[in-house]
């Protein structure tokens, strides 16, 4: 125990370990009930047999092949739109920025479905070269919104970067109405269920595209976690604390666009996530970043887990994809949020 | 006089609009220095530039010798603390919190607070009064209360200089003596040079040391409130005529009234 | 955010709007934009896949030939086709300047603000469930999904405590766009629909046919009028609520007509060409540039330069990629964007 730290503090750390704790622990509960959803059901004694590695052939087959990679992408996406929108959210100091909403997310689109379109959905290694794709995309985007945003004298303001990034966003669906015509059916099909958010990589590929990118970026953010609380303080404050806000703010931001990048190249068009985690986390644990990273990529994870099992089950045979089961459940909390906030 | 500041034809503007054109002008160690002039006189840019959040077009300034746009934005967080006029306050954040904040520029990416750092807290916390509320919510308190801490923040830094754009804005009249009056205890016991921007001319005579009087983005005058608080400057200055006295609590000038050197007759 | 709202006093407004009231440039700007309409109509009839000289145009109209396989083209495509541009436009320039007049809100638009998304959905819920559904219905479904879309968006700003700013309206729009395009995609995969839903709401006013034009001419018609007579309530209410029932302007009463008309508007357009953004956001804006703040100037003058827009718009999407077409509302977008980065970064002190 340090002896200097006020009483406030440990409660607010106290509050941050429960919290985690117990979001760890629907998180796993979830994973075994996920496991054991589908069109064949498996009872959990046998999931947790099958795991421990006396299970039947055919349960093994199912379980480590198409149920387990597919729970752990949408965990992974879960928390890099989680993680994305908690980063951006502090850069832009408004609560209501999503990579979503400002049109990073159909940057990363826009890239990925040009690669679709003029490449095949089947090369092998395509896989490791969506998620690079999805960050140019991504990428370039941003830069679009930033450059847009920037005005000299005056830095980039959170109102225009938001507003700039609708516009972006607005646009590149646009362009990719028009070459969603110039499909045929059967890549049309596919680019349509990808748009629409449905975890389609359902194999090991595309964790091992997927993880590196979160391995990487979630700690730097972490790390970056006291910048992100004073940039909060505003930015007169911040430079006066010594900080490069111009430059600890394109940084972030870069990160940022790299967790939804890699996310959304995997996910296709998942929506609110990034909003609703990191807003459920402040509200849960207060403003302090070293808390709200780790807790918001935890309910980020326990979110989408929730909407692609859900998907999954709601119109069985059916799939229905996690993007819409997430946007039909983000868009009224967003909403609500909007009609309550004071900006 | 040692100087904490020294300012060097600098020329600052925004949008193309120049703000400041030519002005030179030092700033004592160890004095509280106060910057009086009316709206749009260039008083806020002067301070926004010296704070860093803008850029001189040209001139230098110079922090203890050094000129601030060599120094490493940091070093210069850890001997100049600046209090902006709109301290944003984010919710959920305690005192302790927020004043920890101020332990900024010294640490590194990871890792918790050092007894270092938490001496320096605590102690800001103490000096400015609010031991009492160390956890309570920064939300919940009231406008004078919130300026201590934001205050306490930057005492924190364990800076040599403060600098604050207008502290007392939006306080009203008991809580604006509050703070100037913790100010000039700062001053007196910790020695810090203090510079700040002021509106109300009376406080400024009342706690200053050493006044600047600046008139569309130019230096008019500038020395001890004797020497500034004068009719003539006062009329250059505001256009206005002043009835100057004495302040019985610290010998300075002061006027209770005035009346515009414009009007040509008082309907009083 | 102060910035967003109006620089201008509301004494300075009325001031504004009285100098810059402008009936005889009004009246010019009319007159040659509707010239100027016909001159487009005339060329993009004869533009196409097919090439048309003017006289058999002239001929077709006058001295119609039913076995002149080119007149039959004038006729039955090209001419409603032609028509539906022009009516797509009006209607979603009209309904655009209703909303930015009524809400003081510069980037209001029916696209950006999920009256678009509405109407698709409704829309997909028609192609899926009730599959070759007489027209009218679509029609009707179309309205009924324009007023779902903005009764949520407008519905949140008036819940919170600061009203509409252009920031809360936008973001509100972009989430409810969202949820209905999240649930139409839902309903498309579902009912394999998708394809036939992108073509058709790609697809523009190609496939509009006097059947159409028939019932939706008339509705339009009506609401140009009823927008004509409640232009000078939009007027006062432009000038801001207080304003406005300080002057004893009826403003709830104006608000739910001009809501109203918003509505039909915006859902039939999209009933006809889709969910094609910004023409909404970008005609009211060119119009005041050119006739001023007075809206009984901007709702017609919207109304013949959203006509144009969309009539031209709709002749580059046919011959820039002939044989192929380009969808209209990307084509428009490509425009759009780019203006509303523009009003965007100037603060959007426009209105």
């Amino acid at each position: 125990m340090n002896q200097y730290k006020p009483a406030g503090l440990m409660k607010k750390q106290r509050r941050a370990a429960a919290v985690a704790s117990i979001f760890t622990v629907l998180l796993i509960v979830l994973f075994l009930v996920s496991l054991n959803t589908g069109v064949i059901r498996i009872d959990p004694v046998t999931v947790i047999k099958t795991i421990f590695g006396s299970g039947e052939p055919r349960d093994e087959l199912l379980l480590f092949e198409f149920r387990l990679p597919r729970i752990t992408i949408a965990v992974l996406i879960g928390m890099g739109l989680a993680v994305s929108g908690a980063v951006l959210q502090g850069i832009v100091k408004n609560p209501l920025a999503d990579p979503g909403i400002i049109g990073i997310n159909a940057g990363a689109g826009l890239a990925v479905m040009l690669f679709v379109s003029y490449f095949s959905t089947e090369l092998g290694n395509s896989v490791f070269i969506m998620p690079i794709l999805a960050f140019i995309g991504a990428g370039a985007a941003a830069v679009v919104i930033y450059a847009f945003s920037y005005k000299k004298d005056e830095g980039v303001s959170p109102i225009r970067l938001i507003l700039v990034g609708v516009a972006v966003a607005a646009g590149i669906s646009a362009l990719m109405i028009v070459l969603t015509l110039k499909l045929d059916p059967r890549t049309y099909d596919f680019v349509a269920t990808w748009l629409a958010g449905s975890i389609w990589g359902s194999n090991w590929n595309f964790v091992l595209a997927l993880l590196p990118w979160l391995v990487v970026l979630i700690p730097f953010v972490y790390m970056k976690s006291r910048v992100l609380d004073v940039l909060n303080l505003g930015d007169h404050t911040a430079v006066s604390l010594g900080m490069n806000l111009e430059k600890e703010r394109r940084i972030l931001l870069a990160a940022a666009v790299g967790l939804a990048a890699a996310s959304v190249s995997v996910s296709g068009g998942i929506g609110f996530v990034g909003l609703i985690a990191p807003h459920m986390t402040r509200r849960l644990v207060g403003n302090k970043h070293k808390y709200v990273i780790p807790i918001c990529a935890l309910i980020g994870a326990v979110l989408v887990l929730t909407a692609d099992t859900l998907g999954r089950v709601i119109l069985q045979p059916a799939e229905i994809p996690t993007g819409v089961v997430v946007a039909i459940i983000g868009a009224p909390y967003f909403l609500y949020l909007l009609a309550k906030l004071n900006d | 006089m040692l100087n904490a500041l020294e300012i060097n034809n600098i020329a600052v503007g925004y949008h193309n609009r120049s703000v400041i054109n030519d002005l030179s002008v030092t700033i004592p160690k160890n004095k509280i220095t106060t910057i009086i002039g009316p709206n749009g006189c260039g008083k806020s840019t002067l301070i926004k530039t010296v704070s860093r959040i803008l850029k001189a077009e040209k001139g230098t300034i110079l922090l203890d010798g050094k000129a601030i746009n060599t120094l490493d934005t940091r070093e210069i967080a850890k001997q100049m603390a600046i209090l902006p006029q709109t301290a944003e306050s984010p919710g959920g954040l305690t005192v302790f919190e927020l004043v920890s904040y101020g332990r900024f520029p010294y640490r590194k990416a990871l890792g918790s607070l050092s007894k270092e750092d938490y001496n320096y807290i605590n102690w800001a916390i103490e000096v400015t009064g609010l031991a009492d509320f160390s956890d309570r919510e920064i939300s919940d308190m009231s406008g004078g209360q919130r300026q201590r801490v934001w205050i306490a923040m930057s005492l924190a830094q364990g800076t040599e200089t403060l600098v604050l754009d207008e502290p007392t804005t939006y306080l009203d009249l008991a809580h604006q003596l509050d703070i100037l009056l913790l100010l000039k205890k700062l001053n007196i016991e910790e020695h810090r040079t203090i510079i700040m921007v002021l509106h109300d001319l009376n406080h400024a005579s009342r706690f200053s040391d050493y006044m600047i009087a600046m008139k569309d983005g130019n230096l008019i005058t500038k020395g001890s409130p004797e020497e500034v608080m004068t009719h003539n400057n006062l009329r250059t200055l505001f256009n206005i005529e002043a009835d100057i006295q004495e302040c019985p609590y610290s010998g300075h000038p002061i006027f209770t009234s005035y009346h515009l050197s414009s009007q040509d007759k008082n309907y009083e | 955010m102060s910035k967003f709202n109006s620089s201008l006093t509301d004494k300075e407004q009325v001031k504004a709007v009285k100098n810059t009231a402008k009936p005889v440039r009004g009246t010019v700007i009319i007159s040659g934009g509707i010239i100027f309409l016909l001159c487009a109509f005339a060329v993009s009839i004869s533009l196409g896949a097919a090439d048309i000289n003017l006289s058999t145009i002239w001929n077709a109209l006058f001295n119609f030939d039913g076995s002149v396989t080119q007149h039959q083209i004038i006729w039955e495509l090209r001419f409603p086709r032609i028509i539906g541009a022009a009516i797509v436009g009006a209607a979603f320039s009209v309904a655009g300047a209703l909303m930015q007049g009524m809400t003081r809100n510069p980037l209001a638009d029916s696209g950006l603000l999920g009256l678009n998304a509405g109407a698709v959905m409704m829309l997909a819920i028609s192609f899926s469930f009730f599959p070759g559904l007489p027209y009218v219905y679509v029609v009707l479904l179309s309205f009924f999904g324009a007023a779902l879309g903005a009764g949520i968006v407008y519905g949140i700003g008036s819940m919170s405590r600061n009203g509409l700013t252009p920031l809360r309206l936008v973001l509100a729009g972009a989430a409810v766009t969202a949820l209905l395009t999240a649930l139409s995609e839902g309903i498309a995969l579902y009912f394999n629909v998708g394809q036939d839903m992108a073509f058709w709401y790609a697809g523009g006013v190609s496939s509009t046919r006097w059947s159409h034009l028939a019932i939706i001419t008339p509705i339009v018609i009506i609401m140009l009028f009823i927008a004509m007579r409640i232009s000078k309530s939009i007027t006062i209410l432009s000038l801001g609520e207080e304003v406005a029932v300080s002057l004893g302007e009826r403003t709830v009463r104006t608000k739910l007509i001009s809501a109203g008309v918003i509505v039909v508007l915006a859902g039939l357009a999209v009933s006809v060409v889709g969910a094609v953004s910004f023409v909404g956001l970008i005609v009211p804006h060119l119009t005041r540039k050119l006739v001023g703040y007075d809206y009984r100037w901007i709702i017609p003058v919207s109304a013949v330069v959203g006509a144009i827009l969309v009539v031209v718009a709709d002749l580059f999407a046919r011959t820039l990629n002939a044989p192929f077409e380009i969808p209209i509302g990307a084509l428009i977008s490509l425009i759009g964007v780019p203006f509303f980065l523009y009003l965007a970064r100037k603060g959007g002190k426009a209105i």
